[in-house]
């Protein structure tokens, strides 16, 4: 009986000991790496910080106008974007370094799965990032137009707008990934159709209310009269 | 970008002429009613007052379709050269029209030159083609200090109506004369005198088939030879009475490539304009009489209509331009505003802080710079409203004394400009809480200092 115990004891400390001996160095090591690719990144951040202050990056770019461009505001800076890049950047590659030690089936295919999407993943973020400004401008270009023109409900021209580019934009991104694409699909097909259907039977159905519209306008906002002698120039 | 040569019509013309004294420059574009007028008012002019000079009328059409060719071969013109020649245009720019003057006005006028620099013409003047005003006198006024008092570029100087040229009183000229420190009363006039130096000196330039050059050459000419340090004077030509403009042109898009102009033009200049502070007018030619002038009438109501809605509607827009205060100070412009806008008054440090405002917001918002300046329509119309409100009861001489006092304002207000443009915090007073009150500036004497930093 004590044997018994004995050689089961034996067993579970044997097990024990040969799981500490190929687990705990992997772990160790990849630990260890993680510790390096952090203190890597936090260093790398303060280098990038010191030398965009150094420069002024911020500074050029809200002069030239390109810091506008990323957020309308003004408020954000390049200096923190960059340096926030680089140090996830690094702190991820070390994560992944250190998954990649344990050389297991899943933790190869964690990486592999990983480092496949990423770039996908990258060009779907960037598709989005684009469509979101795009609709942004062109929905302010609408409000703008619609409010000069005299249009009624210029703000929901401009939703409207900007709904539409940024829908576009997911369908785009969707497909990029691979994902739900029929149905991100036919929702754009029957989107778009309705939208054409919906023009489409507005002209038709009021092509003369939209003559006389045409017409009368000028002379309904007293244009004609005030322009024939006035030159703004 | 590609450019355009001098068309061989041109070239064989200039070659069968050789030279010409003095060159007369009509752009045109569907002006059939009125041109044969303009020409022989310019022929007459070379005749009268430069009979011992050879000159040659040059007539550059953009394509009219109204029988403006066969008006200018009407206008019997006994002496001198007339040319009739097609404005040479990218095929691309036949489809852009500008809401103000003749399509391909910038090309006319490069055609011009072209032809005054091969003539090797002493003196070159343009002159609009849609003019009703123009006698032989302009030709004389605006070619004679050129060719004897040793001036380089002739703005004119017209009397118009209080309520005419409104872009030109609330931004083009205030403006300008702050920027540049010359005060040409009629920057973007139409007419102009130029000598064979600034000629040289405008065809070297790069930015031929730029929107500047294409949508405002009227402000590119005189900003060029403002600040490029040309001598610059001012004719008075009297009245200036023109063909009616398009009804249905629009003025969004017409601030938007005035105010474009300039405001890229200023970009440029950025250098230059900095070293300036106050102003001095610039020489003015011709006897100054008294003119009668046609009544304008002028839709206020409309007007604060459109400024109630563009409060409404585009405070994010005008988030990106204006500062905190200044929107703020719009804001309870529009909520003060009462219903018959009796009283309404968007005083003149107001205004100038938002058109400065706007005007680095151009600078800064590359991308956006469209919508910004489309979104200027309703302020200027708010501007316009109480330029109107102000002077309903004022006669000329105290309108010009309103119009002198918004540009002090402007030029009190360049070293904060200036801090903004050179990314420096803007100096003590900017950011201020507008009061909507009394104009704080009264009429006074400009003068020009100039800094050397």
């Amino acid at each position: 009986m004590i044997e018994v115990l004995r050689k089961v004891l034996e067993g579970a400390v044997d097990r024990l000991h040969h799981q500490i001996t190929t687990y705990l160095p992997p772990l160790l090591a990849a630990l260890a790496l993680i510790a390096v690719a952090w203190a890597i990144a936090l260093l790398a951040r303060w280098i990038v910080y010191r030398i965009f202050k150094g420069l002024a990056i911020d500074k050029f770019l809200r002069q030239s106008g390109v810091a506008f461009l990323v957020d309308p505001s003004g408020r954000l800076r390049a200096t923190r974007i960059v340096g926030e890049t680089v140090y996830w950047g690094i702190v991820l590659t070390g994560f992944l370094l250190g998954v990649n030690v344990f050389d297991t089936d899943l933790t190869s295919q964690m990486v592999q799965s990983f480092v496949f999407l990423l770039p996908k993943l990258m060009v779907a973020g960037l598709i989005l990032l684009g469509g979101a400004w795009l609709g942004y401008y062109l929905g302010r270009s609408m409000l703008v137009w619609a409010v000069n023109e005299n249009l009624p409900s210029p703000r929901r021209l401009a939703v409207v707008v900007r709904v539409l580019i940024i829908f576009v934009a997911v369908v785009a991104a969707a497909d990029q990934l691979n994902f739900a694409r029929t149905v991100f699909l036919a929702a754009f097909i029957i989107l778009v159709g309705g939208v054409v259907l919906a023009g489409s039977l507005a002209v038709g159905l009021s092509a003369s209310g939209v003559r006389q519209l045409l017409e009368a306008r000028p002379r309904a906002s007293g244009e004609s009269e005030e322009r024939s002698l006035w030159s703004h120039l | 970008m590609a450019q355009l040569s001098m068309p061989e019509e041109a070239r064989r013309a200039a070659e069968v002429i050789r030279r010409a004294d003095i060159v007369i420059g009509i752009p045109s574009y569907n002006n059939a009613r009125t041109i044969g007028h303009v020409v022989r008012a310019a022929s007459a002019g070379l005749a009268k007052y430069f009979p011992q000079l050879t000159a040659v009328i040059i007539n550059s059409d953009g394509g009219s379709t109204d029988g403006t060719r066969e008006a200018v071969l009407s206008a019997r013109v006994d002496d001198g050269h007339l040319m009739l020649l097609s404005t040479p245009m990218l095929a691309a720019h036949r489809l852009s029209f500008p809401y103000h003057g003749v399509p391909g006005k910038g090309s006319a006028f490069r055609l011009v030159f072209q032809m005054a620099e091969q003539l090797d013409a002493k003196a070159c003047a343009v002159v609009d083609s849609d003019l009703r005003s123009i006698t032989p006198e302009w030709i004389d006024l605006l070619i004679r200090p050129v060719l004897f008092a040793g001036f380089d570029f002739v703005a004119p100087y017209y009397h118009r109506h209080k309520y005419d040229g409104t872009i030109t009183n609330s931004i083009v000229y205030p403006l300008t004369r702050m920027l540049y420190g010359v005060a040409v009363r009629q920057p973007i006039g139409g007419e102009f005198g130029v000598s064979a130096r600034l000629v040289k000196r405008y065809l070297e330039r790069k930015d031929w088939e730029t929107d500047v050059a294409r949508f405002g050459i009227d402000i590119w000419l005189t900003t060029i030879a403002i600040a490029e340090g040309f001598r610059v004077c001012q004719s008075f030509l009297g009245a200036k009475l023109h063909d009616a403009k398009d009804p249905g042109s629009d003025l969004s898009a017409m601030l938007t490539q005035v105010t474009g102009s300039v405001f890229a033009l200023m970009q440029e200049y950025a250098p230059i304009w900095r070293r300036w502070k106050g102003s001095v007018p610039a020489e003015l030619f011709g006897f100054r009489f008294d003119v009668g002038l046609d009544p304008i009438q002028v839709n206020v109501e409309r007007m604060l209509d459109a400024f109630r809605r563009g409060c409404h509607e585009l405070g994010d827009v005008w988030k990106l331009a204006l500062d905190p205060p200044t929107l703020s100070a719009v804001r309870a412009l529009a909520a003060g505003l009462p219903e018959d806008g009796a009283r309404f008054h968007l005083n003149d440090e107001l205004w100038t802080d938002a058109v400065l405002q706007f005007a680095y917001a151009y600078r800064t918002h590359p991308l956006a710079r469209g919508t910004i300046l489309r979104s200027l329509t309703p302020l200027y119309l708010a501007r316009v409203a109480s330029f109107v409100r102000e002077t309903e009861n004022l006669v000329a001489a105290e309108v010009e004394e309103k119009i002198e006092s918004l540009c002090l304002t402007f030029e009190e207000r360049k070293p904060e400009l200036i801090a903004r443009w050179n990314g420096e915090s803007v100096p003590e007073g900017a950011g201020r809480p507008h009061r909507n009150g009394q104009d704080q500036h009264p009429a006074g004497k400009a003068k020009l200092e100039v800094t050397n930093d």
